[in-house]
């Protein structure tokens, strides 16, 4: 005896009520119930559709479908940070690295000037107001999408919702760079290693900001075979 | 008797979990998480039980190191989750069962030295 389909619906319910938000996970499990109470019947025809449903959702322990969530949490976390790491090495390579070259190079003009207080100031500031304005931009993308599709996918949330996080994180620890001392401008050292971070976060900026936010698609099919079925 | 993978009492399986995983898929080009917990039970007839929290992290897991790819298709009124392995997955799997045979190689030397 096979499941009908309300009563797929009902384990794509029941996952939800049981903290799988995500549909890539909600589908594998729906299928793995399923699978096993369809096994029950043959064994018990008689048992009932829940019965046999909560009896196969006992079989994943008393952390139920926790650890299985946590667990795809990381890995897809791991994933995005990959696309990340992929993205950023390219800007390493011919000929972008002129790019970022010439991007280290007016860091590093800047901070060695006079002014090179105000204009860390400046730069702080830019950054910061470009991460709050995308911020709220990729939030307002992924709830249009969200009303569309009507499905939730998590690698679709961490380039939508979460793209920013790297940049607050290491802007609120730079924050302390906005007051430059005469000694900081003498140093060439701390010159280069601010020129250096700066360079790294505007570029890491833009590659989660745009680059993979304009990909999502072809990264979405990638990761997701069932993304456009 | 059942041995579940998770618990306490079965410690010694659980690090060959991933193993055990690999060389499923080794020998069947692709399967899906339930379609593994019911060869493994067959396979060992009953003693090993792979359980479902545990099968699904190490999955997942493998999946984000780049050792397994994923296929969904649509089977009777559902959508189905392959798992097979990548290249990088198939090299792994050669290494994880050298690692196992070493391992009862050098259980069977401590635990039994007639035999080794």
């Amino acid at each position: 005896m096979k499941l009908t389909q309300p009563q797929i619906q009902d384990l794509y319910a029941f996952t939800r009520k049981h903290f799988v938000e995500h549909y890539d996970l909600q589908t594998e499990l729906v299928d793995h119930l399923a699978n096993d109470i369809e096994a029950m019947w043959q064994d018990e025809p008689k048992l009932s559709f829940t019965d046999a449903r909560d009896s196969a959702f006992k079989k994943f322990g008393i952390f139920g479908f926790m650890e299985a969530i946590e667990q795809k949490a990381k890995a897809m976390n791991k994933r995005y940070r990959s696309y990340l790491w992929k993205e950023l090495k390219k800007w390493f390579e011919i000929p972008q690295i002129l790019a970022t070259i010439v991007l280290f190079l007016i860091f590093y003009v800047s901070f060695s000037s006079k002014i090179a207080g105000v204009l860390s100031a400046v730069f702080y500031g830019i950054i910061a107001a470009w991460t709050i304005y995308k911020n709220v931009r990729l939030n307002r993308q992924f709830i249009r999408r969200r009303k569309i599709s009507n499905k939730k996918w998590m690698l679709e949330e961490l380039i939508f919702k979460q793209a920013g996080i790297t940049s607050l994180i290491v802007l609120s620890q730079v924050h302390h760079t906005l007051v430059v001392s005469d000694e900081f401008s003498m140093n060439i050292y701390a010159i280069i290693g601010l020129s250096v971070v700066y360079t790294i976060l505007l570029l890491l900026n833009y590659i989660s900001f745009e680059l993979i936010p304009n990909k999502a698609e072809e990264l979405l099919n990638e990761t997701y075979p069932e993304f456009s079925l | 008797m059942y041995i579940c993978i998770v618990m306490s009492n079965s410690k010694l399986y659980k690090g060959s979990l991933n193993t055990i995983i690999l060389k499923l898929l080794n020998e069947n080009d692709k399967m899906y998480g339930y379609e593994i917990t019911q060869k493994v039970k067959e396979l060992t007839k009953g003693e090993l039980k792979i359980t479902e929290g545990a099968l699904y992290p190490a999955l997942h897991k493998l999946e984000a190191e780049g050792l397994l790819d994923v296929e969904v298709a649509k089977v009777d009124n559902r959508l189905r989750k392959y798992y097979k392995l990548t290249e990088n997955g198939t090299k792994e799997t050669a290494n994880k069962l050298e690692e196992l045979a070493e391992y009862i190689k050098t259980m069977q030397a401590l635990v039994n030295p007639k035999l080794a």
